[in-house]
């Protein structure tokens, strides 16, 4: 039994390590292949992206891009948490940002004031915007994936309606009264480059340790979490499973609520139709990926934006861009199949575990056939 | 497990449990030849589980094959292995004396194997026809043909007396005919073994005649039918062989023309059950749980539950006896605020909890076993103490103001783990790693914890192995001696009784009789609960 305990916690170690690198090593395997296919070399293509990203300006690009993902991914992972998937971060980041936008336009001065002020329009308008989606399914049942995707089309609509009614032409472009600098979020300097790492990255941060906090250290957390995986058993230990939806659903909106500040509050400083978007969809990927964990989604936003931000470079050696999206999609998919394989591993050990112990106990049941096995 | 494929195997399958002269069921040595299907030493495992272990069962061409056993006995996943939509770890099916390997029902379909399943599945806004051939639809180049599907139906509809009419819609049909039009389904793919899953549980007593009439006529045209069950004088009246499976074990074979249901129920329940304790009597005067006049709607606003009122009292273990899905569920459901109450009043300790959410009542002092542990009392996926904070995440040893106390947490669950004698290697492992019994004693455990002042245990030994039933017995009994107020709800009549200091019968919702624990015996509360035997063992 001894030797059993000591194993326990370096084979859970390893276990632990498998699936990412696993999953990493099998992705590049994939993609190389994929490039000597395409008559490309794999060694060039790699060699020019890490080159690409370590180059300042670049890099506080993919930062910064980074850091985007990141809050997308965080919103969708509070869904994910409970079994909802809010397909509508999309939908909820761009009118937000618009709301955020138009707040911050109309203030001036107020200092730090003016900032919070946008922020919280931000989060207001996600969570109502979700919100939505949550009423509907509290109390119509109607599926958080089809209103969530339909909120995006009429999203997509009001976005544009409020833009013409609220925003000012310039130029071509229809865009919101520019923020004034009291209610811009300044940058952080990096050496080599005129360009800004966002000041927003601390909110990021802070976001995702209280993310992390909440998650696993409350009771609410604990709520949320046998809700995902029990509903029913949820149900009868006395969670109030509608609300929880509701609640997790306000949640999530209001952190998409953020996905646009970044960008908003660091460099544009005013919304118009050039605003960015797919981010909302991104942020399902790199949730996935992330496994809804804090650090496990940083690092996936990290990949998906080095992918994604260093792939411009590969034009210049005569390689399709878009190879970096097909690497994305490999990784992707590698992640997930490694992690089942990984956990399905795990639980028949663990199982074996029992059965050895069970073994070793009076025989009072009749014992699992496969107890004998584990004697190593 | 080496087993000879005679078909008096059964013998061997030993703990004939006292029921006296009807162990040895076929008349007479019986060849492979004759045998219509053959289970060998089947066992099924889920993770945790075994549903099966070691079934064998010999059926005889052209009879009717009773398998009886109580709930979760293990009749459900012998019939899924029989139509291949489970696959067995251990053991044959063998048909006509060849083995056999079903991958899908398709194959089981293809070896003449067909099942009428408890819940019909037909489409109501179709024809018997259409019904019918659905699935295999005869086609003449490429095109439906039914001119030849409703021959074919015809004929078997004259063979096997079923009676249909081919091109009534089915939603027009009643719940017997509906079964007939089941039935000609199977037989329209050319099924010679039929299983039929507890075939009477939806017909009310003239369809039950009229079911047992057409079992009597396929039989004599050579058919073969295993027929799966729990109501015992409807076996006795139609099989022609009894097998009874207890706890996913074959334990004998029955001739039902010299069995009589109290020893065919002695088989099932079995009598290796430790025997109730002297019953030294705990009860005090404190009503602990008074519910009066409650009635509770089913979803389609049925009164499932009807004016049912009752008293608790500390150290009393209150005992409901009945027929699953006679209203139990949905009465416990009701006092753990899952369900609404239509109507009456739920006082715990003086307190009106009739309004009360689910949540304010586990404060209040109610710990509650549910009937199905994995689905509704437990985090498969979660570990241990994670599973102990389960319920109880607003009160110590869980919490820490807003926090979840794990240090807490994990202290109380291995004092859990070893004050119930949870098996397992460590508390961080998932609970989807124990066997059920090891999760049920940690569920008990979790639920006798923070001193309640009532355990609504439903089911509480269900499926578990003799041992852990034990020990959850004498925990019970202990909590019981220390004031603790039980309601006790189970399939298990010898536990009911066993446990029991006030027995009530329930049936379609009502409370019907109330029985003396200490006189009533199995088989009074078996018919009680069926309606037949009205005042058996009333007190």
């Amino acid at each position: 039994m001894n030797r059993l305990r000591q194993r326990y916690p370096l084979r859970s170690v390893l276990l632990g390590f498998a699936a990412p690198i696993g999953a990493i090593l099998f992705a590049a395997l994939a993609s190389s292949v994929i490039l000597s296919l395409g008559g490309h070399s794999p060694g060039d293509v790699f060699q020019t992206m890490f080159k690409q990203a370590g180059k300042p300006t670049p890099f506080v690009d993919m930062v910064n891009q980074a850091m985007v993902y990141y809050l997308s991914a965080v919103a969708v992972s509070i869904g994910f948490r409970m079994n909802l998937f809010n397909i509508g971060v999309e939908g909820q980041y761009s009118l937000a940002a618009l709301g955020a936008a138009y707040v911050g336009g109309q203030l001036t001065g107020g200092g730090p004031l003016h900032i919070v002020a946008e922020v919280v329009v931000a989060v207001l308008v996600g969570a109502a915007w979700a919100g939505i989606a949550g009423v509907l399914k509290v109390y119509r049942g109607v599926s958080e994936v089809i209103s969530t995707i339909m909120l995006n089309a009429i999203a997509v609509g009001l976005g544009s309606y409020l833009l013409h009614k609220l925003g000012q032409s310039s130029g071509n472009n229809i865009q919101t009264k520019p923020i004034s600098s009291s209610g811009q979020f300044p940058g952080i300097s990096y050496s080599g480059t005129q360009s800004k790492i966002f000041g927003f990255l601390i909110v990021a941060v802070v976001l995702g340790f209280a993310y992390w906090f909440i998650a696993s250290r409350t009771r609410f957390g604990f709520r949320i979490r046998a809700t995902g995986l029990n509903e029913e058993a949820a149900v009868a230990s006395g969670v109030n499973v509608k609300r929880m939806t509701l609640v997790a659903m306000l949640l999530s909106g209001g952190v998409a609520g953020l996905v646009g500040l970044p960008e908003l509050l660091g460099q544009t400083h005013t919304f118009s139709q050039t605003a960015q978007s797919g981010l909302g969809f991104a942020g399902i990927a790199i949730a996935l990926l992330g496994r809804n964990s804090p650090i496990g989604m940083a690092l996936a936003a990290v990949l998906w934006s080095f992918l994604g931000k260093s792939a411009n470079q590969l034009d210049f050696i005569g390689v399709p861009r878009e190879i970096a999206a097909i690497m994305q999609g490999v990784i992707l998919l590698s992640v997930v199949i490694a992690y089942e394989l990984v956990r399905r591993y795990r639980l028949v050990l663990q199982q074996k575990d029992v059965a050895a112990q069970l073994a070793t106990g009076e025989p009072t049941e009749r014992a699992e056939p496969s107890a004998p096995v584990v004697t190593a | 497990m080496t087993l000879a494929g005679a078909p008096q195997s059964s013998d061997d399958g030993g703990t004939n449990s006292g029921s006296g002269n009807s162990g040895s069921g076929s008349d007479g040595a019986v060849g492979g030849a004759d045998l219509a299907i053959e289970v060998v030493g089947v066992t099924k495992r889920f993770p945790g589980v075994i549903a099966n272990s070691d079934v064998n069962i010999a059926v005889r061409r052209g009879t009717v094959h009773a398998v009886v056993g109580e709930n979760g006995a293990g009749k459900s996943t012998l019939m899924k292995v029989l139509y291949g939509m489970l696959r067995p770890d251990e053991g044959e099916i063998r048909i006509g004396g060849k083995p056999v390997t079903f991958h899908s029902p398709s194959d089981a379909i293809a070896a003449g194997v067909g099942m009428v399943h408890q819940h019909f599945m037909l489409a109501d806004n179709f024809t018997v026809l259409e019904n019918i051939v659905l699935g295999s639809e005869p086609t003449a180049r490429g095109a439906l043909n039914f001119g030849a599907a409703r021959r074919k139906i015809l004929a078997l509809s004259k063979t096997y007396g079923l009676d249909l009419e081919p091109d009534e819609l089915v939603e027009n049909l009643g719940v017997g005919d509906r079964q007939r039009v089941e039935i000609a389904k199977v037989l329209f793919r050319g099924a010679r073994l039929l299983i039929l899953d507890e075939p009477t549980a939806v017909l009310v007593p003239h369809e039950v005649d009229e079911l047992f009439d057409n079992l009597r006529e396929l039989k004599s045209e050579g058919l073969t039918i295993l027929f799966i069950s729990h109501k015992l004088d409807e076996v006795i009246s139609v099989a022609d062989d009894i097998t009874v499976i207890r706890r996913g074990v074959t334990v004998g074979t029955a001739n039902p023309h010299s069995i009589t249901p109290r020893q065919l129920a002695e088989m099932m329940v079995g009598s290796e059950l430790p025997s109730p304790q002297t019953r030294n009597d705990t009860v005090r005067e404190t009503v602990v749980l008074s519910v009066a006049g409650l009635t509770v709607a089913d979803a389609d606003g049925r009164d499932i539950v009807q004016d049912v009122s009752f008293d608790i009292r500390a150290g009393q273990v209150f005992g409901i006896a009945g027929v699953e899905g006679n209203g139990q569920s949905e009465l416990v459901e009701a006092l753990m605020g899952i369900r609404p109450a239509k109507s009456g009043r739920i006082t715990l300790n003086g307190t009106d909890l009739t309004r009360q959410t689910t949540r304010e009542r586990r404060l209040a002092g109610i710990g509650y076993i549910p009937e199905d542990r994995q689905r509704q009392g437990l985090i498969l996926e979660g570990s241990l103490w994670e599973n102990r904070v389960l319920g109880h995440s607003d009160s110590p040893p869980n919490i820490k103001g807003p926090l979840i106390d794990r240090a807490g947490a994990r202290r109380d669950t291995e004092r859990i783990v070893s004050e119930f004698d949870v098996r397992t290697p460590g508390i961080d492992i998932p609970a989807l790693a124990l066997s059920g019994g090891n999760q049920q004693k940690l569920i008990v455990g979790r639920e006798l914890s923070g001193s309640p002042v009532l355990l609504i245990a439903s089911q509480p030994t269900r499926g578990v192995d003799v041992g852990a039933q034990a020990a959850i017995w004498e925990h019970v009994r202990n909590a019981r001696a220390a004031g603790l107020a039980v309601l006790l709800i189970s399939a298990d009549l010898e536990e009911l009784i066993g446990m029991s200091d006030a027995i009530q019968v329930i049936l379609r919702g009502r409370f019907v009789g109330a029985a003396d624990p200490a006189t009533v015996t199995a088989e009074e509360l078996g018919s009680a609960m069926t309606g037949a035997g009205s005042a058996a063992g009333a007190a």
